[in-house]
Order: C-alpha cells, then structure tokens, then sequence
C-alpha cells in the first residue's frame, strides 16, 4: 500500500511511460532507419540523432512520394490508354 | 505403466474433450500483446491490396488539364488517402489525412478537430489541454531541450500528430514510416507497369509486380 504512493508520483495521471519503455521505441524507430540499422556501433546512438535522423528519413520519403506522384499524374494526362493498361496490368496480377 | 507426461496429467483430470474446449477458446481469444503491425505493411498482400485501392482511385481521378503540374498534387493526395482506409483507422496519422479530405470536400470554415467527434476521439481533445503542462515536465524529466525539438519538428511532419505526446509520436512514426515505405514501392512497381506495357501485356506483366 506504501509502494503506491511513491509510484504515483511518477504517472501524474496521463499515459505516461517510464524512460525505458520510451527508449525502447526509439531503439525501434533505429531499426527502421536504414542508415542507423547497419551501423555497427555497439554503443547506443543518442536519441536526437536518432530523431533527426527521422525526420531527414520522413522528408526524404514525402519527396519520393511526391516525384512518384508527378510521373504518375503525367502517364496519366498523356493518354486514356495509360488509365487501361492500369487497370489491366492489375487484373493479370 | 503409463508414462504420463506432466503437461497430459493435467487434461486426464477432467474429461479430455472440455479440457480441449477450453484451451481451443483460450487460444481463440487474443494474444496477450497487440500483434505487430510494422509486418502488415511489409507484406506482399497488403502491397497488392493498396495498389488495387490506388488504381481505383487514380481511375476516377479525372486529369481535366492537360498541363500535368498541379496534378500531381492531386495524385498525391489520392495515394495518401488510399494508403490511410489501408491502415484501417487504427492510427492517428491515418485518421487525420481522411479528416483532411473530408475537411476538403466541404470547404466550411474551419472546424477544430474537437468538433468533430466522429473522426476524433475525445482523449485528443484533452491531450491538448494537458500538453501544456506536460511540456515543462517533460523537460525535467529528459533534461535535453534538444531531444524536444526534434520531437516538435518530427510531430509536425506526421500528420495528425502535432499535440501528441511523445511515446505517441514515436509510435506513430514508426508505423507511418513503415506504411510510407508500402506507398512508395507500389507506386513504383505501378509506374514501371504502367510505363512499359508495349508488347509484353499478357505475359510478362506479373513479373514486374511480383
């Protein structure tokens, strides 16, 4: 009953994650990161690295989106023929 | 003498058939942890169920212009819609990107997302409210001002997570990362489809997506 009140303390009534859980998800976030998954630094990497390793990843990925969905939108404005070939190069899948 | 195992001396207790029962409903049930669903996004399956989605879409998208500029915003914004009904509204980034283009649609004024309680759930509306005094004792507790920038600078380039906590924002960017990486390698493999259906149509087609 005693261990409670010091345990309360810490939540302060949110959802609130110990370090460890919180830097386990960063841990895991590394691992998705492809430059920061081969490293082979046995060390931790800092977590701001990690960070802004993310957001450089994320950036990178709208970009591809973004110059993917340009040639898109240009096969598609060229020709309906283009909008067929789509359609059917699904079905045979 | 039988050589009965620990495990089996158990289910001889009681009849064999309701002791099945009962692990078969206890299998049934759920797993104690939520399954991962980094794997989901890796899969050729839901590869070829977002590219079906995607085709659809694009199909109704009507290129009014000839000048192809502003559309690829257009095709963009499909693919991000497309790619949020796959993850199945069971993530922020995707709720928010639907109520975006809905938001879109309707072109009223500007409505709060609290306002809009069938795309919300309340627990954004307070988290909101308590993010102010989260902030400082975030602080205290990580004790680097760095780490909270880039933790305001990542929440922002997620999409729906501007006013969410931290393990939120890395939860959600692992999953939206992993989702984005599907996008980007079905709009690929559409394109290479799309861009070189000359003579082989028929045959050689499944090569390419496969």
């Amino acid at each position: 009953m005693s261990g409670r009140r010091s345990r309360s303390r810490q939540s302060s009534g949110t959802t609130r994650m110990s370090e460890d859980q919180i830097n386990d998800l960063v841990i895991k976030l590394q691992q998705l990161l492809p430059e920061l998954r081969d490293s082979h630094r046995s060390d931790k990497v800092s977590a701001a690295r990690v960070l802004q390793d993310t957001c450089n990843y994320i950036r990178n990925l709208h970009r591809e989106v973004d110059d993917l969905s340009e040639r898109l939108s240009e096969l598609l404005a060229n020709s309906d023929t283009a909008q067929a070939a789509l359609l059917r190069s699904l079905l045979t899948q | 003498m039988d050589s009965i195992s620990p495990l089996s001396n158990q289910t001889t207790t009681t009849t064999s058939s309701s002791s099945d029962l009962s692990r078969r409903k206890r299998r049934k049930k759920s797993p104690p942890s939520p399954p991962p669903s980094l794997e989901k996004w890796r899969s050729e399956k839901q590869q070829q169920i977002y590219s079906t989605k995607l085709v659809h879409a694009l199909r109704e998208l009507r290129i009014s212009q000839p000048s192809p500029n502003p559309n690829g915003r257009a095709v963009r914004e499909v693919a991000d819609r497309a790619l949020a009904v796959a993850a199945r509204g069971r993530t922020l980034w995707s709720r928010a990107i639907l109520s975006k283009a809905v938001k879109l649609k309707f072109r009223k004024h500007k409505r709060q997302r609290i306002a809009n309680p069938a795309l919300t759930q309340p627990v954004i509306a307070t988290g909101s409210l308590r993010s102010k005094k989260q902030t400082v004792m975030r602080i205290k507790a990580k004790g680097l001002p760095a780490v909270q920038r880039k933790v305001k600078v990542l929440s922002r380039l997620v999409p729906g997570c501007r006013k969410q906590t931290l393990p939120v924002v890395l939860e959600e960017t692992t999953d939206y990362i992993a989702a984005m990486e599907m996008q980007i390698r079905a709009m690929t493999a559409l394109l290479s489809a799309v861009s070189s259906p000359t003579e082989h149509e028929e045959e050689g087609q499944t090569h390419v997506l496969g």
